[in-house]
């Protein structure tokens, strides 16, 4: 048996920077503009895939990059930086493609149908939604809003890898052992955080603008404690090694 | 390493994942899968039976995650237990990864439209027959090119997560890529080709997919050959660009040779998404001009 | 997504006391066995997929029951908290339990399963009569399948080893989504309002027979030998449990053509 409280007491920091950046994931996922399998047939704002699914593709693309920047250098700073502007790129590529589809494939100016103008642009949102439809693809708003939802996923990815590594490093660590052990909590982490806001958003959101948007303290308060307790078991595994 | 012999390496990567994007978005077209599929779900019992394909594998991330971390892990095994090359690693990966995925689309494909007996949805077997196979080659090829990527990734360009577990994370991102992009072409255009183009499906049309063809009944690689004409290729360049410009800030502006060049790298992400955001802007900006509002101002009329 | 809607609680069928039993004590037996007979040969080593088997189906199970709710988003997502909230506790009990790891793997897959189905019944609002009860159990099944296939792989669950053979080669990737799809794919494949209990089990047991086979390829590290059983009873697993499966489909499909034109009007009425 390893020595728990000592490794606890010890580790305090990164149990709480997990903690941390589960939230924060958490968040992002509120921020992602996703209409579901609604916004797949443009019949409303947003990206059209699940919540769980496009959070998790950006935030482990965010991840990747904070793993590869983390093998080189250890400036905490940088490797957050790395893996938020990883998501963001992600998430940036992907919405303008999905903005390619939607104006040439589709024919659909974007439009959303919770605001009358756009907070960004001013632009007049009601009169360019389609009849009988909820909105289709993405206004700037939502834009940036998902801008917004790659960093702060990259961000949290990150700083749970980060800190998973860094309470596991000491002089007889095997490095692979190590990489393999964070990389595979962080992705149990981010999947647990980013199903945790999806059922508080009910799977569609339009952005930052939507009013499903306030419900998002109820989501960090849970991704809070489901992360703690998750940050708490892998820091004792990961500090044992 | 020599920044031009990783630039070199990067352009492939780019390369293999834009082949990798358009096969991923048409395997899910052939198959009709993701979000667009709940249309296909949803005609029976809208009174339209179809002879569809209805391969209702989860999402698209984690059935792609599936695929790569399969042919990932059965690469690696023979590369590390066999010392195979890695070209013939790869092709067996991908192969073992194609049938898993043959397993799971079939028993979507049955399982489905049974759990709708009283809708009247038939199965037919030609169709199982018929797209199975065309859905386990496009797979080879998605899973087939993610594993290149990871390949270099891992051996080339030294990332130090394991290559089972960097496949398994670009399957996840492709996936959610693919039916982002070009799953929207299959479900709001070519599902619903009967209703004008250029508007969004009212919600009375749900369910009314089109469900004659061209010659005879559609199926499914009808909406293949459709899709491979405009959503399969740009959801290759959507995962392309991923790929090569999340690899491209690091590789040209590269960390390891100091903190100052490392925020460099990051600044120039973040020029890139501005100009991305920029260009959204004006592609709406264009197409409200162009395509103009569906109903006049009841203030100003 | 193309979530199930709201529905009620599932129908017939094995009850749910049965299939934690079935899940939980033959997760555990198989691991065990698995375990110590692979001491003495490696070949027994394919015991531990046989609980891993176990365990899918029975998370199978348990999501079956919780999506009958209709959760508000599809139903991949909660095979997915499954198994993070698994691959953490499955990891932490191997590290500290030593001999007791696959015990203290289900009692913090437990724990941290009952605090998100709280959290998602109280906090969140879902108001899933069973939710708390349910994600215990897909925790523990996802723990539990983890723990199995990893056993499988390395010959032996003791966290050195697995670390080494399991983990740093990132073959715990495939694991997380094998086991995941095992755990979701079932109910999700068969979703629909004339679903039934054995048709959706079949197809649980069959993806468990490719985690298996899966899990087998990988113990071709350690030897040969252990992965030809893994292999093969894999194989044998899904093949039956496939035939059964189309069996069922037989069974239940309003018909099942080997090709035709759509159902006529009148057909339809």
């Amino acid at each position: 048996m390893i020595d728990i409280a000592g490794i606890l007491i010890d580790n305090i920091l990164y149990v709480l920077l997990i903690t941390l950046g589960g939230a924060l994931i958490s968040l992002s996922v509120h921020f992602v503009p996703v209409g579901g399998a609604p916004a797949a047939m443009a019949q409303a704002t947003g990206i059209g895939t699940g919540t769980v699914q496009l959070a998790a593709g950006a935030g482990l693309t965010g991840l990747v990059a904070a793993g590869a920047v983390m093998q080189v250098s250890n400036s905490l700073p940088l490797v957050l930086a790395a893996g938020a502007v990883g998501a963001m790129i992600m998430m940036s590529v992907t919405m303008i493609v999905g903005t390619w589809v939607y104006v040439y494939g589709v024919g659909c100016p974007p439009a959303s149908a919770k605001v009358k103008y756009d907070p960004i642009t001013k632009d007049r949102q009601d009169l360019y939604v389609s009849q009988g439809t909820e909105g289709h693809g993405l206004p700037t708003v939502s834009y940036v809003s998902g801008v917004l939802g790659g960093l702060f996923g990259g961000l949290g990815g990150s700083l749970v890898y980060h800190s998973l590594i860094t309470a596991g490093m000491g002089p007889d660590v095997v490095m692979s052992n190590l990489i393999g052990l964070a990389s595979v909590f962080a992705v149990g982490i981010f999947f647990v955080n980013a199903v945790i806001p999806s059922y508080n958003i009910g799977g569609t959101i339009e952005g930052f603008h939507d009013p499903k948007f306030k419900k998002w303290p109820k989501a960090v308060f849970s991704s809070l404690i489901a992360t703690f307790m998750c940050a708490l078991v892998a820091v004792l595994a990961i500090g044992g090694l | 390493m020599e920044p031009l012999i990783s630039m070199g390496v990067l352009a492939l990567m780019g390369a293999a994942a834009t082949v990798a994007g358009a096969s991923e978005d048409l395997e899910s077209d052939v198959g009709s899968q993701s979000n667009p599929n709940s249309q296909v779900q949803l005609a029976p019992q809208m009174m339209y039976p179809h002879r569809i394909y209805n391969k209702a594998i989860s999402g698209e991330p984690p059935s792609n995650a599936l695929m790569c971390a399969v042919g990932g892990t059965t690469a690696t095994v023979l590369m590390s237990a066999y010392n195979m090359s890695p070209v013939f690693a790869i092709a067996m990966g991908a192969l073992i990864a194609a049938l898993v995925h043959g397993t799971y689309s079939v028993t979507a494909f049955l399982g489905r439209p049974t759990s709708q007996k009283r809708f009247k949805q038939p199965v037919y077997l030609d169709i199982l027959w018929s797209h199975t196979p065309v859905i386990m080659g496009y797979s080879y090829i998605t899973t087939f090119c993610i594993l290149v990527i990871s390949y270099l990734m891992v051996s080339v360009l030294g990332h130090p997560f394991p290559l089972p577990l960097i496949a398994f994370i670009w399957g996840i991102t492709i996936g959610a890529i693919g039916s982002s992009t070009g799953d929207v072409h299959y479900g709001a255009e070519r599902e619903f080709q009967s209703v004008e183009f250029g508007a969004g499906l009212n919600a009375a049309n749900s369910g009314n997919i089109v469900r004659k063809g061209e010659s005879g009944l559609r199926n499914g690689f009808d909406n293949s050959w459709f899709c491979a004409k405009f959503g399969g290729p740009v959801t290759g360049i959507a995962f392309g660009m991923v790929v090569f410009l999340s690899g491209w800030v690091t590789t040209v502006f590269d960390p390891a040779k100091g903190i100052a060049i490392g925020w460099l790298s990051v600044i120039a992400g973040v020029i890139l998404v501005l100009i991305m955001i920029l260009w959204n802007r004006k592609i709406e900006v264009a197409a409200r001009a162009a395509y103009g509002p569906y109903k006049e101002d009841e203030v100003a009329a | 997504m193309s979530a199930g809607g709201p529905g009620g609680e599932a129908h017939g069928g094995v009850a749910p006391g049965k299939m934690i039993v079935f899940g939980l004590l033959g997760g555990l037996i198989c691991i065990y066995a698995a375990h110590f007979l692979a001491m003495v040969n490696p070949v027994f080593s394919f015991i531990g997929a046989l609980g891993a088997v176990c365990a899918i189906v029975w998370g199978a199970d348990a999501v079956r029951r919780v999506c009958s709710y209709g959760l508000g988003t599809g139903v991949p997502s909660i095979g997915m908290i499954a198994l993070g909230m698994g691959v953490i506790a499955s990891l932490f009990g191997l590290a500290v339990g030593g001999l007791a790891g696959p015990i203290v793997a289900v009692i913090a897959a437990a724990i941290i399963g009952l605090v998100i189905g709280i959290l998602a019944n109280k906090v969140l609002g879902m108001n899933i009569p069973i939710m708390e009860k349910t994600m215990v159990e897909i925790g523990v099944a996802g723990a539990l399948t983890i723990v199995g296939l990893s056993t499988t792989m390395a010959g032996t669950f003791m966290f050195a080893e697995v670390l080494e053979l399991v983990v740093a080669p990132g073959y715990i990737a495939v694991i997380f989504i094998a086991g995941g799809m095992g755990i979701l794919h079932p109910f999700n494949a068969c979703l629909g309002p004339d679903e039934e209990q054995d048709r959706t089990l079949a197809v649980a047991f069959e993806k468990g027979g490719i985690a298996m086979v899966i899990a087998g390829i990988v113990s071709m590290v350690i030897s040969t030998a252990a992965a030809i059983p893994s292999i093969v009873i894999g194989l044998l697993i899904w093949y039956i449990s496939f035939a059964k499966f189309y069996e069922l489909t037989k069974r239940d499909a309003y018909k099942v053509l080997g090709t035709g034109l759509l159902p006529t009007e009148e057909e339809l009425q």
